[in-house]
Formats: structure tokens, sequence, C-alpha cells
């Protein structure tokens, strides 16, 4: 099945936020931010702006009814700024104005007076200080401290891992319309519809139901709409509620930079000890999270970090300790892997350098080491059905890992100023929300009489083709053509309390309800028709390609027919579906459970070739089996592996967050933040999907497909390390990404660094 | 600051008249003044190509135009694509069948960048794909389906006994 909004995007129909008619009189907002990262608020003058051409009244902190606060999991953070500022792009007063250049010019007019404060940038300068986000916490296998004694071989080790943008195309923004009754409709470009209702209630005074969010699609999301589209949607409600007028916010990319959080840059300490033959028997990982100036989702993040810092691999004695650090940078926030990455990227760090240590091939490590059905999780979840060795083998199978070597090691004998590298990177990730409490979802479906059907779901569509795979799971649960499915908005009026779509799990969840809720219609309906028919067993009736069958016999009745009857005799068309993922949960306690529902598996292989005299490098191959279940719809999970693996080779490769001491952001647009364009892209990329698998939990045996895949994006550091390595064997490289062309030539001519720095 | 410039621009087809002020962008006269709001903008300045129209069959960024630039000109944008019985445009259903898009949001902008490309050539290489399309940014897709609709749209008319 295509993208079923396929027409409509490549006609330009498609409706974002601001593409929807303006309503007459609507009013433009902007932002005015925090200059600088930490300081006290000494004087702030509005008045210049409010005098401004076009401007109806500047709000501040003070205009807000209700409370000044937007914290989802902590509550630390203001809506707008009262006393104190606490990062580089802090909201602190919006200008309301005719026209967005008018508000825009008016902000320029605002003066503030800031009494400037130290600022920390450095989360292990704030985890010193205690400066800390929740609790620190520490998962625990084994008993670490007593197996470095076993162990051949030990090494320490230091990663500095980067951030990233999210760089979703479309801004932040949100439309507010008031309506009767002190109602507000905002059109939110938000992951999370619920979230964005609380908020907004809560800094407005008022109950849930006079908020009402309504999300078409977004332009993309990538976890940087799941709680950072609050803060945007909140203002613009505030406005519309000062002012009685429609409002429509929209962020100008340059502010959306400077403004929203993005992926947490992580510092990581790991030790890991390895005995004769390669077995890992005992690992030990501090990560230093960079959570920013606001919990924002940080502690939750940080718990994914912890899941998944042992990735595919087991490992019997194990200490995993994470602290979400507090500084002066933007409140940093869910972004594909929520975490994961972060966590996978240092296991792979510390097996890299232990297999440089030992002499042996880093593969072969990592190989020796894969989870197996029997084995345990740090976090007290027991496995079967593993497919990390499946998934592994069948990769350096079907694309000869060993021809791979052999012409990896011809070539770099040749070569001199030009060397290739390869690394196979193997993933694991549990698949559920690791708060328990959010493993929810609803669906309500309406079939009308012309047997037409509308589904509403929780979820929102922001590119992952939910939209497209709800239709399909629709169709297949009422046995009746696609064409006749309409997936509405999300809108919180029909959906009450809905998870944000995140986790990967949006299609696994809110597919079940859908099922659920088209399963009470049917059945419905075939009672009723067993009893028109004449029938003892209505369990004997299907509906297949829309035709009402008794077993194998035709009923001579169809859907149509089924339905106008159905209604005619006073039978209900429609239901909500309720669905809660059974058998999750986390003791935080002890730290051990059984948070996730399954987990996907997979690996990929790498070659790269570098340039050893410029620093630069090309993806030569990028080569993937993948663990989908049965897949949904192979077109559109094809899509999210291929751009899930863009995002993480971006992570690892050209994408850098650079920030000055002072807390600025500086590669805050897009012509000084590079992301991959499709000249980056590998030459040869192949996505193969492990076949003749299920998943019994998912539903009709689909795995979930969003996150996962942007892990893979990890091994083409190594790969390039790899490569690195081949020209300066005896080099000591440091575990710091993303892996920029510049990082690499300081890297390659460490020696000549002084030379280089002063020449470039 | 207020002055208005009549201005008048023949956009897919159709004469539009309407007063712009001189500093009003293209992309932004398209979007509000005119509703045409296939057209997006995603960078504001000149780099990710989601707002690409064709000037005189030339594809320009109207984030980086005046929309007093384009005062008796001839505009075409994304809207204009599909053929008036409402077909979609080969490569539009190219972009469909190759599922080439995902949040949509730059799509308007690589077909109007691979419009006039494909015009000049009907036989380009991966390669020479590849570098046409790299003017323009995609979050979601990874590219790869991107190149594949136009591998596909290439070989269906190369093999076109037209
Ligand atoms: S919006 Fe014009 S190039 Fe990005
Ligand atoms: S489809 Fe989302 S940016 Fe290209």
């Amino acid at each position: 099945m295509k993208h079923i909004d396929a027409a409509g995007h490549t006609r330009g129909e498609s409706q974002y936020v601001d593409d929807m008619p303006q309503p007459v009189g609507m009013l433009h907002a902007a932002v005015f931010t925090s200059p600088v990262a930490h300081g006290r608020i000494i004087s702030l003058n509005l008045e210049e702006a409010v005098r401004c051409d076009g401007v109806i009244t500047v709000l501040s902190a003070k205009d807000i009814p209700g409370e000044n606060q937007i914290g989802a999991l902590i509550p630390d953070e203001l809506l707008l700024a009262e006393h104190e500022v606490h990062f580089v792009g802090e909201p602190v007063a919006l200008v309301l104005a005719k026209s967005y250049e008018q508000a825009h010019r008016a902000v320029a007019k605002i003066q503030v007076e800031i009494d400037e404060l130290p600022v920390v940038t450095d989360p292990r300068q704030a985890f010193e200080s205690g400066a800390i986000i929740g609790p620190a916490r520490t998962f625990a296998l084994g008993d670490v401290d007593t197996a470095w004694q076993e162990c051949a071989v030990v090494v320490d080790g230091q990663c500095e891992i980067g951030g990233q943008e999210h760089l979703y195309l479309e801004t932040q923004r949100c439309r507010a319309i008031p309506l009767e009754d002190g109602v507000l409709r905002l059109y939110s470009s938000t992951q999370s519809p619920y979230a964005v209702q609380k908020a907004a209630a809560r800094v407005l005074g008022v109950a849930h139901h006079k908020i009402e969010v309504d999300v078409k699609r977004l332009g993309g999301g990538f976890g940087g709409k799941e709680d950072q589209a609050t803060a945007w949607s909140c203002l613009t409600a505030l406005a519309a509620h000062c002012t009685g007028k429609a409002v429509e916010l929209v962020l100008p990319r340059h502010q959306d930079m400077i403004c929203t959080g993005k992926r947490h840059p992580y510092s990581a300490d790991f030790r890991i000890g390895l005995n004769q033959a390669g077995k890992i028997l005992a690992y030990d990982v501090k990560h230093y999270q960079n959570a920013g100036a606001a919990a924002d989702l940080s502690p939750a993040v940080l718990e994914r970090t912890l899941f998944h810092s042992t990735n595919a691999y087991f490992i019997p004695n194990v200490r995993i300790f994470g602290a979400s650090c507090r500084t002066n940078l933007p409140p940093n926030t869910a972004f594909r892997g929520f975490g994961g990455p972060q966590g996978m990227f240092v296991i792979e760090s510390a097996i890299a350098k232990a297999a440089e240590k030992m002499n042996k091939p880093r593969e072969q490590i990592q190989r020796l080491n894969l989870l197996r059905d029997g084995d345990t999780f740090p976090y007290g979840q027991h496995l079967d059905d593993v497919r990390a060795e499946r998934t592994w083998d069948e990769a350096a199978q079907s694309f000869d890992l060993n021809k791979i070597k052999q012409a990896t090691k011809t070539y770099n004998d040749d070569h001199f100023e030009s060397k290739k590298g390869y690394a196979v990177m193997p993933i694991c990730f549990g698949i559920s929300f690791t708060a328990t409490f959010l493993n929810q979802a609803g669906a309500l479906v309406h079939v009308y009489t012309d047997g037409s059907v509308s589904v509403s779901t929780g979820g929102i569509e922001m590119g992952q083709g939910l939209v497209t795979n709800i239709a399909r799971i629709a169709a297949r649960a009422f046995g009746i053509s696609e064409k006749r499915i309409k997936v509405e908005s999300t809108n919180t009026t029909r959906v009450a309390n809905m998870s944000p779509s995140a986790a990967s799990a949006t299609t696994d969840l809110n597919g079940h309800a859908t099922i659920l809720a088209a399963g009470q219609i049917t059945d419905r309906l075939k009672s009723f028709a067993a009893n028109e028919l004449g029938l003892t067993d209505k369990s004997r009736l299907t509906i297949v390609h829309e035709k009402l069958l008794d077993g194998n016999r035709e009923t001579g009745w169809d859907w149509q027919k089924l339905v106008q009857t159905a209604y005619l005799n006073r039978i209900d068309l429609s239901a909500h579906g309720f669905y809660a993922t059974p058998g999750v949960w986390f003791d935080k306690q002890k730290e051990k459970g059984n948070p996730f529902a399954y987990h996907v598996y997979g690996a990929a292989v790498f070659e790269v070739t570098l340039d050893c005299l410029r620093g630069t490098y090309e993806i030569d191959s990028a080569k993937i089996v993948h663990d989908l279940g049965r897949p949904i719809n192979k077109l559109v999970d094809i899509g999210q592996v291929e751009g899930g693996l863009a995002q993480g080779l971006g992570w690892m490769t050209l994408e850098e967050l650079s920030f000055d001491e002072q807390g600025r952001f500086l590669s805050n647009s897009l012509a000084s933040y590079k992301v991959p364009d499709a000249y980056f892209m590998p030459d040869d990329l192949q996505v193969k999907f492990l076949q003749n698998v299920d998943n019994p939990a998912g539903p009709y045996g689909a795995k979930a497909v969003g996150e996962p895949p942007l892990m893979y994006g990890i091994g083409v550091f190594f790969a390039i390390r790899a490569a690195m390595r081949a020209f300066r064997p005896d080099s000591d490289l440091t575990f710091d990404a993303p892996m920029t062309p510049e990082r690499v030539l300081l890297g390659l001519h460490e020696q000549e660094r002084e030379v280089l720095v002063t020449k470039i | 600051m207020n002055t208005q410039i009549e201005i008048s621009v023949k956009i897919n087809g159709k004469q539009y008249s309407a007063a712009a002020e001189p500093r009003l962008l293209l992309s932004d006269f398209l979007r509000h003044e005119l509703g045409l709001t296939g057209t997006h903008v995603g960078c504001e300045h000149g780099v990710c190509g989601a707002c690409t129209v064709l000037l005189n069959g030339e594809a320009v960024r109207s984030c980086l135009m005046f929309a007093v630039q384009a005062d008796g000109q001839d505009l075409l944008t994304v809207e204009g694509l599909a053929a008036a019985n409402g077909d979609l445009h080969p490569l539009q259903a190219a972009f469909r069948e190759a599922h080439a898009l995902q949040c949509g949001f730059c799509t308007p902008g690589f077909l109007m960048s691979l419009l006039p490309f494909l015009q000049d050539k009907p036989d380009a290489s991966e390669e020479e794909i590849r570098a046409a399309l790299s003017g323009n940014l995609c979050r979601c897709t990874g590219y790869q389906n991107i190149v594949k609709a136009v591998k596909m749209l290439l070989e269906e008319s190369n093999s076109d006994p037209a």
C-alpha cells in the first residue's frame, strides 16, 4: 500500500498548521528570548515594543492567569522567565501583532537587563557541583568488582558523544482559535497532544476539557516535538486567551535551532574486562548526560541509556551508572533512540578498545558476546526468541563479511594515503514506553451507513506512515477495502489522555486499539446477521473481501448490505477500543523488571574509504539485515529503516552542535549545521528483512520500526576509525563523536596538530 | 515602509495581480497573499530547497527572492504540476510509487527542483541524479526512494516508444 498521503503531498495539497486558511483578524506571535545563558533579570522593558506598528500587546510572565509551569516530568520549567534565565533562547516575552513581520520587528525593540551568573555547559562540571536532575540511577548484574580478577584484559576509556539537532523540516508552530465558552482549539505541530492539552490548561488555569488539541500531521518530529512542542503551543494558547483572537506562532528556523532542546550530549567513562578468548566478563560504565537547563524528558531518556548500555551483548557482571546533569543549554529532549544510541556507543567503544589491545578483530569479540535465548539483561528481563546471532550471521553471510575483510586488507596494502575500513554494528532495542503507564492507547471507530469508516486514534502522523498503517490495519480488521477507511486527525475530544507518539510504539499501540474497536463492531454485526440469516453459530461468520461468509459459503450479504440492514435494526456502528500492553512492568526501587514487550534486532555492515591527507571520507556501503517480524507495510518500513539510518549516520559524522563557553549555540542555521544530503548517503545501501519470523506481541505479527535503525549509524564511526588505524596503527584515537572530517584530520595528524590548526 | 507595489505575475498559467511590500519574500507572497501553500518554507535562507518554484522554467528558491522580482514573470508552483483533469504528473506519480516521501514537507521542493533537471538530462546517471538532488534536504527518507523515483521515471520514459 502506498503512503496514504502521497497524492496530497505531491500536489502540495496536504495541510500543515500554517497552510490552513487564516481566520479573519488572526494575530501573529513572536517570542523574545534570553540572550544570555544564565542570569538574574533586573529589568524588562516592553514599552518601545508595545508602541511599534501593528502591535496589539506584549505578554510576559505576569499575564499568565494560571500556573507559570510547563515541566511535565518535574515542575522545573517556566513558560515565561520571571526572575532568572537559565539558557540562551529561554522565552521571556511574547509580542502579538497584526503581521508576522511586525511581531518580529517589535521583538527587536524589547530591552532586558540581566545580571549574568556563571555558565555551566559541561555535564561533568555540573555533576561535581551536585546539579543533577532526578536521582542518579544504577543498574547492576552479577558482581563487577570481583569479576576484574578473572579477566585477562581490562581496558578503561572515555567517550564524548555529541548531541543532534532534530531539524524537522517544519519548525515548531501552533495556531490557537478561541471558541465559545472559554474553549480554545489548538492546532499544534506536536507529537503529544495530551501533553499540550494538560500544560495549556495548567497555564491558563482551566479544566482539560476547555482545551482541544487537534493534529493532522507534522512536517517531521523525530522526538523534537514530543515535549518541546508544548512551550510554543502554550504560548499561543496564552496569547489567544489574553486577546480573544486567533493567534499563530511559527518559529523562524534560526530561533527554532537556538531555543529548542536536542539529542543529549553525553560524557562517559568505561571499563571493560575480557578473558583470553574475548568473552566479556565485566563492564562498568558511568554516563553523564548533558540534560540542559530543565528536566524535560531527560530522566526518561537517561533511563533508556541504562537499558541499552549493553546493546546486543550478554555480559554477566555489569554496573551501569547514569546521572542527568543540569547545565545552561536548552533543555535537551527526546530524539529517535531516546538515549539508547548513546548507551550503545559507549559499549561499542569499549569493545573497540579491547579489541585493539588484544589485537583481535573487533567483530570477533562482538559476535562472541551476542545475546542468546535464556540470557538476562542487567534490568532483569529474561530473553527468549533472541535474533541477535541470526541477524548477525545472515548479514555476515549474505553480504560476505570475509570478502569485505579481505578486500579491505588488500586495498590498504596497496594504498598509502587512502585507506578503507569496515565495521559491523548489531542492535537490540526494546519496544514499549519504559514508563509502564504510557503503554495504553484508544481508538474511536465509526462505520457510516454507506459502509465508509472513520478511525480516530491517539497516534500522530509525522511521516512515519502511521495513518497508512492504521488504514491497513482497520481494513484488515473489518475485512473490507482500504479505500473505505479514513483516518481522522488526532483530536483530544475524540481520544482522551493519549500517550505521545514516541518509543516506536505508535503503530503497535494504536493499531491494537483499532483492532479491538473494529472487533466490537464486527462482533455486533455478526450476531445481528446470524440472527437474520437464521444461523445458530455466529462464530462461523467472517467478512472476507467485503463479503459475509458462513464458513466457506457465501451468504449473499456484502459489507454494504450488512451495514445498512444493521443500521435499520438499530445496531450500534461505533466503538471505542482500548489497548494496554500486557506483561510490562518495571520496579524503579530494585531497578529490575520486564519493561519491554519485545526487542528488535538487526545487524549492519559498513565500508568506508578515507582520504588520509584531507580527512574526508566516503561511505561506500551500508548493508543491513533487520528484524521486522511480519511487516505491516514493507514499503513504508524500508523508508523508516533508510531514514533512521541517514539520521544515525549524520549524528556520527557531519552533525556537530557547537556551543561556546557562554552557552551560545554557534551552528545555528542550516548553513553551519550540516545534515546528510543525497550525495552523502552510501553508494550501496541494502536493506534485507529477516524472513519467516513472527512477533506475537505486535499487531498482526509486526515489529516496531521507528527508532532502531538509527543505531546502525554508530557502525560508521567504527568503520572510519578502522580506516584511521590502518593509516596510523599506533595512534591513540579518542572516542569522540561526531567523526567530522575535521576531527578525522586532527586525529590522523596529531603530531602535526599545531601546524594544521594554525594553517587551517 | 508601507509602500505597496502592484505586481502582476502568471502562476500555473493563471494571471494574478496583487499589491506587495517591496521586501515581501516571494515564498510569503505565494503562501500568504495568494494561498498557494504547497510551496513550503524550511530554512528561510536558501539551503533546504523546500521553497523551490520555477521562474520562467528555471528552479529558484522563493525564500531568496522578493515578490516584486517576479513581476511580469511566469511561475510554476507545485500546485500547477498535475494535469487539469487531476491526473498526477509522471514525476508526482513516480514519487508516490517509489514511496519517495514521508512527512511530505520537502516533497514540493524536490519535485520542482527535479522538473527542469529531468528535461535537461533525460538520461541522467545515478551520480548525476544524486548531484541534482543534493541541493534539497529531506530529513525523513534517507533519499534512497527519491533517487529510486527519479530512476524509475527515467527508465519508463526512455522505454516509452513516444
Ligand atoms: S526555505 Fe528556501 S531554501 Fe529553505
Ligand atoms: S519527507 Fe519529511 S523532510 Fe522529506
